[in-house]
């Protein structure tokens, strides 16, 4: 079920009402009832994969209890490893196994070598990288003893399976989500107001921003061999807008769902655009999986801990996982490595924990020199997206071969589509301004005006919002 | 929980207050605003005498030079080709432009279009601020299975079609900005051309009958209309170009003018340029001559 959709607009205030209305006097029944709604949710788009879910949730719930039982050292390890080799067993299989296959058969053949494996159909379940990371944090936290294992199995189905987060995130940690379905929500009327606000503006950002971009951005990818360079820096600036639109927009609108049923999820994005530099920038972006790697892998292995040389092994350890996580393909293993170059200076000077405030605090405009550090960010952002977008990094590389060769003539080409370039410039614009004065708070619907924000909004979603071409979910692929 | 049903009753209030506000304010503007496509010129026109008036997709629109076929005819020709359109669409134009005009004859591009009865969403979506107009109503209730929501969900045939009639139309229309094209002309020539060339797939099977072109007829016939059904040039690397034969068959009276024009004419396989516009023109005005006179 889509957010965007005319199912999850009937499913989520049936939801709603029922759970505030029915099941409100006892926690089992609330959880009850999030458990059974979950599994509608995802069943809706394939409910054969629900066995999945279900199975996960079993295993991890028994070996979380295990490990509270068990004092042995080895005992316990090997408690934590099966649920990490089965939890990743699945996603490698899923995702990965056609990946794994025909790089085999590639470097077989490389020492002419010829094997015939034929690749499977294989349906990637939708969600599978965000659930299976949540499941594996509980394990993990229950392992270190973080957190204390739940007996309550229908709290902690709730927890793997709460429909908001479900299928792209944020990814929660059980030390955050799961204490919150062991106690009975008490409606509060300001923070569902606050959710309903951040649905909207999710919505905006996905229907206004993301699928106009997508518009054009898809056409400048599909066609970039015929394009010149400001074209082709234009298709990589609308992607840019396109994914942040897509993700930031969908992760709003799960915080904001879930804030209507009175739960707290953690914030996602916090106007990553805005970065003066790039640890800036990934201390903002996708902050659930970035900070989801940090502690389960980055830490792990070693951390700052060691010397320069162990620094730099682990960051690029966790940009290339990062990068993998993200689809089974070359291009986003090595857009997770631009990323990771991108990462090295700072690291070596040691200057990557240099911007921890909000850029320009208290002021109106940002300094110049704030300004050009935006600027490069967001430029370096959109060439590494540019790997992330193509289908192949020979497809990648020539993009920006091209792109790079300053070939100005015909300015701006025609795109076969109705729609027209500069208004979306224009939007693109009036939405960074939007963004840049609510940079202190989670979404810009808030304080003075709020009632004049909220219909410019809805006026915005009316007329400006693509309805004529639906799109799913970027993230949801992943 | 209460004040937060109210809040929300409210915003949903503003929503439905909103969709019918930017419903009736687009449909205002659509309605009232200097013609800015043909669907908008041909409701506009009232009592008017047409001698010749072309039908088609853009292999009229852009084949078709209006200005020159009037100094060969002597006559008041206008060309109605839009860009996507199908033979379904054509028929509309032809009932909204007999409705109160008069028409003597009438010229339809016939092709691989054929094929199809359904109309096209992009010719189509220009006709959504005009769902009251009866004529526009009866023709498309049979052909869209949504009309009912078009038709009473506010803002819905705006929302749907925004990339034609969308906030970028609208804002043009409400200032009446002049279109690319004269609707009163209609022709719009293709510059020069990509070469090369890439084939055109025809179908490789012929349709049994099209019930369309049967209403056309039909209708043209009503209207004491003469009818003149003709085929424009195809490039040479067209693929299955066979099927315009297949077509004669079926259409005895069909003008084949689908071969013998040089590549060089073409902008792309399916469309002539501006020079190769000129040359068909004259060549579809000798061999209709007789016919107009």
């Amino acid at each position: 079920m889509l957010f965007n959709s005319i199912d999850f607009a009937i499913f989520l205030p049936v939801v709603f009402i029922l759970y505030w209305s029915l099941v409100n006097k006892k926690l089992k029944y609330q959880n009850f009832l999030v458990v059974l709604v979950s599994y509608l949710f995802y069943g809706w788009w394939d409910w054969r994969f629900l066995i999945l879910i279900i199975f996960s949730t079993f295993l991890d719930y028994f070996i979380g209890r295990q490990l509270k039982k068990e004092n042995a050292k080895y005992k316990r390890k090997f408690l934590l490893w099966m649920s990490i080799i089965v939890n990743l067993g699945f996603l490698g299989f899923f995702k990965y196994y056609n990946f794994f296959l025909d790089n085999f058969i590639t470097a077989f053949s490389f020492f002419g070598t010829t094997i015939n494996a034929s690749s499977l159909n294989i349906i990637l379940p939708v969600g599978i990288s965000f659930y299976t990371f949540q499941t594996l944090s509980y394990t993990i936290d229950v392992y270190k003893q973080k957190i204390e294992p739940t007996k309550d199995f229908i709290a902690f189905s709730a927890f793997v399976c709460f429909f908001p987060q479900l299928v792209a995130g944020p990814i929660e940690r059980a030390t955050n989500l799961l204490p919150q379905f062991t106690k009975k929500r008490v409606f509060n009327n300001q923070k569902a107001i606050d959710g309903l606000h951040l649905i909207l503006w999710g919505l905006f950002k996905k229907i206004v921003i993301a699928d106009s971009c997508a518009v054009y951005a898809n056409e400048i990818f599909s066609k970039y061999d015929s394009m010149n360079s400001l074209s082709l820096a234009l298709g990589a600036i609308y992607f840019s807008f396109q994914i942040y639109g897509d993700f930031s927009g969908y992760s709003d609108i799960a915080i904001g769902t879930s804030k209507l049923f009175g739960i707290d999820l953690m914030r996602n994005f916090k106007f990553p655009y805005f970065s003066r530099d790039i640890a800036e920038f990934w201390r903002n972006w996708h902050i659930s999986l970035s900070t989801w790697f940090r502690d389960y892998l980055y830490i792990p292995l070693g951390g700052s801990r060691g010397g320069i040389k162990m620094k730099i092994r682990n960051t690029f350890t966790i940009f290339l996982v990062s990068g993998f996580w993200h689809g089974a393909n070359w291009t986003f293993i090595f857009w997770g490595f631009l990323n990771a170059l991108y990462f090295l200076p700072l690291l070596i000077t040691n200057k990557n924990r240099n911007f921890l405030d909000t850029v320009a605090k208290g002021r109106v405009l940002p300094k110049l020199k704030e300004f050009l550090f935006m600027l490069t960010t967001f430029s370096l952002t959109a060439i590494a997206w540019v790997f992330f977008r193509a289908d192949s990094i020979s497809i990648a590389v020539n993009y920006l071969k091209k792109l790079f060769s300053f070939n100005f003539t015909n300015g701006v080409q025609y795109l076969s589509i109705e729609r027209y370039a500069p208004e979306l410039m224009i939007l693109i614009i009036i939405f960074i301004i939007v963004e840049w004065n609510s940079r202190e708070k989670e979404h810009p619907l808030f304080g003075k005006w709020i009632y004049l924000k909220i219909v410019f909004t809805l006026l915005g979603l009316i007329t400006l919002g693509v309805y004529s071409n639906v799109n799913d979910f970027i993230y949801f692929q992943f | 929980m209460s004040q937060f049903i109210k809040y929300l009753f409210s915003i949903l209030l503003l929503v439905i207050g909103l969709l019918y506000l930017c419903d009736i304010i687009y449909t205002q503007t659509y309605t009232n605003s200097n013609p800015r496509n043909k669907l908008q010129y041909i409701l506009n026109t009232e009592d008017e005498i047409f001698d010749v008036v072309f039908l088609g997709s853009s292999r009229v629109a852009n084949h078709i030079d209006i200005k020159l076929f009037d100094s060969l005819s002597h006559k008041k020709n206008i060309n109605l080709g839009v860009e996507g359109a199908g033979l379904n669409d054509n028929l509309l134009q032809l009932k909204l432009l007999l409705d109160k005009n008069y028409v003597s004859h009438v010229f339809l591009q016939i092709d691989f279009n054929f094929e199809r009865t359904s109309p096209s969403n992009i010719s189509i979506s220009e006709a959504m601020p005009f769902l009251r107009n009866k004529i526009l109503k009866n023709h498309l209730k049979n052909n869209f299975i949504n009309f009912k929501k078009l038709e009473y969900l506010p803002f819905y045939r705006y929302a749907i079609n925004d990339p034609k009639i969308g906030l970028r139309e609208f804002f043009f229309s409400l200032f009446n900005k002049k279109p690319k094209i004269n609707p009163s002309i209609g022709f719009s020539p293709k510059l020069g051309n990509i070469l090369p060339l890439k084939g055109q797939n025809l179908s490789e099977t012929i349709k049994q009958n099209n019930s369309v072109i049967n209403e056309i007829i039909e209708i043209c016939k009503k209207n004491k209309t003469t009818l003149t059904l003709y085929t424009s040039p195809f490039c040479s690397k067209t693929k299955n170009i066979n099927y315009i034969n297949k077509l004669k068959i079926k259409i005895p009276s069909l003008i084949d003018l689908s071969k013998g024009y040089s590549d060089e004419l073409f902008f792309n396989c399916g469309h002539l340029n501006n020079e190769g516009a000129k040359i068909f023109t004259t060549d579809l005005y000798n061999a209709t001559k007789n016919k107009l006179n």
